[in-house]
């Protein structure tokens, strides 16, 4: 396991990034460089001179090396992405930058407002967002490239913080839809709708919920504890390397809750990630992060482990810079 | 004017005659001297329109004088009230944005005589439904077997009532709309037969009536020839009496050109329920026009469903006239134009009494750069309909550029005490929906063609019966996907 510290000051406005951040996207699988993924400083551009605020982060590398040895790509990689609004050219994100590796849990927690909504619709491809600047590299291929169904295609997952109602759509319809773009994506023959109902039967299981269900219009007259489990089951039946929840726990009762969580956690394996948006400690006791990043002012300005939950809660979201 | 003039019989009229032989109009006719020219070239007035009287006279050659008293009765009545009432043009309010001249420039002929060898594709049915077949306006005796409804109801030919009773009952209420028009009495004069059904009181029918309306006879596409047909059906249910009806109207294979002109009455006794669904798919060519009078007695029940979506023009003209306290009514209609069509939904629902719940939703596609929906939702909440609770939704689709929709939701509330609401709206598919879609992995078109269908299915779920519901969506998928894979 390998230790790094890295400390970095900024003293003055508009610095390039330091060339140890400066590499390409690599989409080779044996990189001469085994300090690449153990970088997690949110090092922050500023566009107008004001003070910038230093970020300094001591970062316990997870086990980044699988067991042959060999050094994987990250999964997500985000460098400096600016978004902003399509309609008003509010700039919302201002700089994010994440890594995220095969295998991990990572926990966005901030203020209202701060963007963490935005990031993940951003990477997912809402049209009310416009990208100004950065690269977010998913899977060795640029994100910002493809559509949305591309995106979700190549094994992009967002479960909505306010899901749509569609009335008229059953969610079995839905689901078969989606299943079989993806299983044609793949070049695997379409299910047909018995089969399609033999597969999914069981996942309902897994988000605890009726068969009835099933026959539903997707999402309408769904409570909001109803239309988070749908978005779960969605997962469960599409399947994901990297899911990103927003807010999923938002609406949920106890039990509810653990429900999910226990669904996500099923659906966890050493090949995919989930990044959780939430405003709680309660949602991170039962899916336990890797690393939990605040963000701010549409950039991430602390990662820890979950200990930083810890002290959020205790002494909120000013507690941060400082700590 | 119609009702004007069939409260002044005596207005002055005075037809050049173009049949010399039969004394068929009005006899109460006063010949004058007054200029025949001046009369006969002005349709403006409220003179006799030639047109419309040249129409009457084929309808009135084409049908023996009825035996029943009844019939020949309705047919004396709507003979008259044509006789002054002009052929709808474009500066009528109820037909500002329906063109009719499509009807109106093809050479019409009333069929006469039911068809020979009646060809109907489709037997097979669901047991459950109790069929009727009505071929081009005739009803058709072969399908009769009332051995399957309970006790006391009565489904068939006016002709071959078995009681008095009912004739009487009948009788009394036939016929008598004061806001009906000229379509209306086309088919009072031109109707060959009525068809009856009656449920007594307190009778609950677990079976669907259903009425399945054939066109044989159709004009060749290149010949003007428009065969007419004005099948026509008076339904009563007594207190208490529950049924649901279902009419299909089916297109012909070849696209031929023909004319329906059909007539619904409905008599709800107090309490009593109908369900009526209606499905009209006729063919591309085909005019069709359709009335359908609603009286309701107190705590009594309607609902229609409708899909219509054939047809070259097609207009529904419901009437609803609320005659106690406390009734309910839900009209649920769906229209949709694949082609150059134009569809056509003209409802009024007159409240009276206190207490009425009515709720109307008109949903309309329009997938085509010809097509046109046109909506008049009249809904009167007269002075003593106190605590009336009403709602008119109207939603469209245009999903082609100069596809048309012209919508005129309208309440008129003069009573102070009632909950009224209604809302129109007119877009393409929205916008969040179709990225939930996208956000899953399936793409755009796809996305597209289910929130489109979906948009109708809405209505076609509101059909009470699986059966109807399956046949229609597989319906309504097939002229979508042939529209929607025109698309780039």
């Amino acid at each position: 396991m390998a230790l790094v510290w890295q400390i970095q000051c900024t003293a003055s406005p508009p610095l390039p990034s330091l060339p140890f951040f400066k590499r390409k996207s690599s989409s080779s699988p044996s990189l001469p460089l085994p300090l690449t993924r153990s970088f997690r400083l949110r090092f922050t551009h500023v566009p107008s001179p004001r003070p910038v605020a230093a970020s300094i982060s001591s970062v316990e590398s997870p086990t980044s090396v699988d067991g042959l040895g060999n050094n994987k790509t990250p999964l997500l990689e985000v460098k400096g992405l600016t978004a902003v609004i399509a309609e008003t050219k509010q700039e919302i994100l201002k700089g994010v930058d994440l890594v995220v590796n095969h295998g991990e849990i990572h926990a966005i927690m901030g203020k209202n407002g701060s963007g963490k909504s935005t990031f993940s619709k951003v990477l997912v491809g809402h049209p009310d967002y416009e990208v100004t600047g950065g690269s977010v590299v998913f899977k060795g291929e640029n994100l910002l490239d493809m559509e949305p169904e591309e995106r979700s295609l190549a094994g992009l997952f967002m479960s909505f913080q306010s899901p749509v109602e569609i009335p008229g759509v059953n969610n079995i319809d839905f689901l078969h839809m989606a299943y079989n773009a993806r299983r044609k994506k793949l070049g695997q023959p379409e299910l047909g709708p018995l089969e399609f109902y033999a597969y999914i039967y069981p996942k309902l299981d897994l988000v605890n919920m009726k068969t009835d269900f099933l026959n539903r219009n997707v999402n309408e007259g769904f409570s909001g504890g109803e239309r988070k489990r749908n978005e779960i089951l969605q997962l469960a039946v599409l399947g994901a390397d990297f899911a990103i929840l927003d807010e999923i726990d938002s609406g949920l009762d106890v039990d509810a809750l653990r429900d999910v969580a226990k669904a996500v956690n099923g659906l966890l394996t050493l090949k995919n990630s989930v990044l959780m948006i939430t405003h709680y400690r309660r949602l991170l006791e039962f899916i336990k992060p890797t690393f939990i990043h605040i963000m701010e002012d549409g950039r991430i300005i602390k990662t820890g482990d979950s200990s930083l939950a810890q002290i959020l809660e205790e002494k909120g979201y000013n507690a941060i810079p400082s700590a | 004017m119609a009702a004007l003039a069939s409260t002044h019989p005596n207005l002055l009229q005075f037809t050049p005659k173009l049949s010399p032989s039969k004394q068929q109009l009005k006899p109460k006719r006063i010949a004058t001297k007054f200029s025949v020219q001046a009369i006969s070239a002005s349709p403006q007035t409220s003179f006799t329109d030639q047109y419309v009287l040249q129409l009457a006279d084929s309808l009135e050659d084409s049908l023996p004088s009825s035996s029943s008293f009844l019939l020949q009765n309705l047919r004396d009545n709507s003979s008259e009230t044509i006789l002054s009432t002009q052929w709808p043009s474009r500066k009528d309010e109820s037909f500002r944005f329906t063109d009719t001249s499509f009807i109106k420039s093809s050479d019409i002929k009333p069929i006469s005589h039911p068809p020979k060898t009646p060809t109907f594709s489709d037997i097979s049915r669901d047991t459950k439904f109790k069929s009727f077949y009505f071929a081009d306006g005739f009803l058709l005796d072969s399908s009769f077997d009332s051995s399957n409804l309970p006790d006391g109801v009565y489904v068939g030919s006016l002709s071959k009532l078995p009681s008095d009773g009912i004739l009487e009952r009948v009788s009394g209420l036939l016929g008598d709309l004061e806001w009906g028009d000229l379509f209306w009495s086309i088919n009072g004069l031109g109707a060959p037969d009525l068809m009856v059904v009656y449920v007594p009181e307190g009778c609950k029918v677990e079976q669907p009536i259903y009425l399945k309306y054939i066109a044989v006879e159709g004009g060749d596409k290149g010949s003007k020839t428009m065969p007419l047909s004005n099948p026509r059906v008076f339904v009563l249910v007594e207190k208490g009496g529950e049924v649901g009806i279902v009419e299909e109207f089916a297109g012909k294979e070849d696209s031929e050109c023909h004319w329906t002109n059909s007539v619904l009455e409905v008599v709800i006794g107090g309490g009593g329920k109908v369900r009526h669904s209606y499905v009209q798919n006729q063919s591309l060519n085909a005019a069709h026009i359709k009335w359908t009078s609603v009286r309701q007695e107190s705590t009594s029940t309607y609902e229609l469903v409708e899909v219509s979506t054939g047809g070259k023009l097609s207009r529904h003209n419901v009437h609803v006239q609320q005659l106690g306290s406390n009734t309910v009514t839900e009209l649920t209609t769906f229209h949709m134009c694949v082609g150059d069509q134009t569809q056509d939904l003209h409802s009024r629902i007159v409240l009276d009494h206190p207490r009425g719940y009515c709720q109307q939703l008109h949903k309309c596609i329009v997938a085509h750069s010809s097509g046109q929906v046109v909506f008049d939702g009249n809904v009167k909440v007269n002075r003593y309909a106190q605590q009336t609770d009403a709602g008119q939704l109207t939603r469209s689709l245009l999903l082609e550029p100069r596809a048309t929709v012209n919508v005129k939701p309208n309440l008129q509330i003069i009573a102070d005490d009632v909950k009224c609401s209604h809302g129109a709206a007119i877009s393409d598919l929205e916008d969040s929906q179709l990225f939930y879609f996208q956000a899953r992995g399936i793409d755009l078109e796809t996305a597209r063609k289910a929130l489109v269908f979906s948009f109708g299915a809405e209505v076609i779920d509101r059909l009470p019966h699986t059966f109807l519901q399956e046949q229609v969506k597989n319906n309504v998928k097939e002229l979508l996907g042939s529209t929607m894979s025109k698309d780039s």
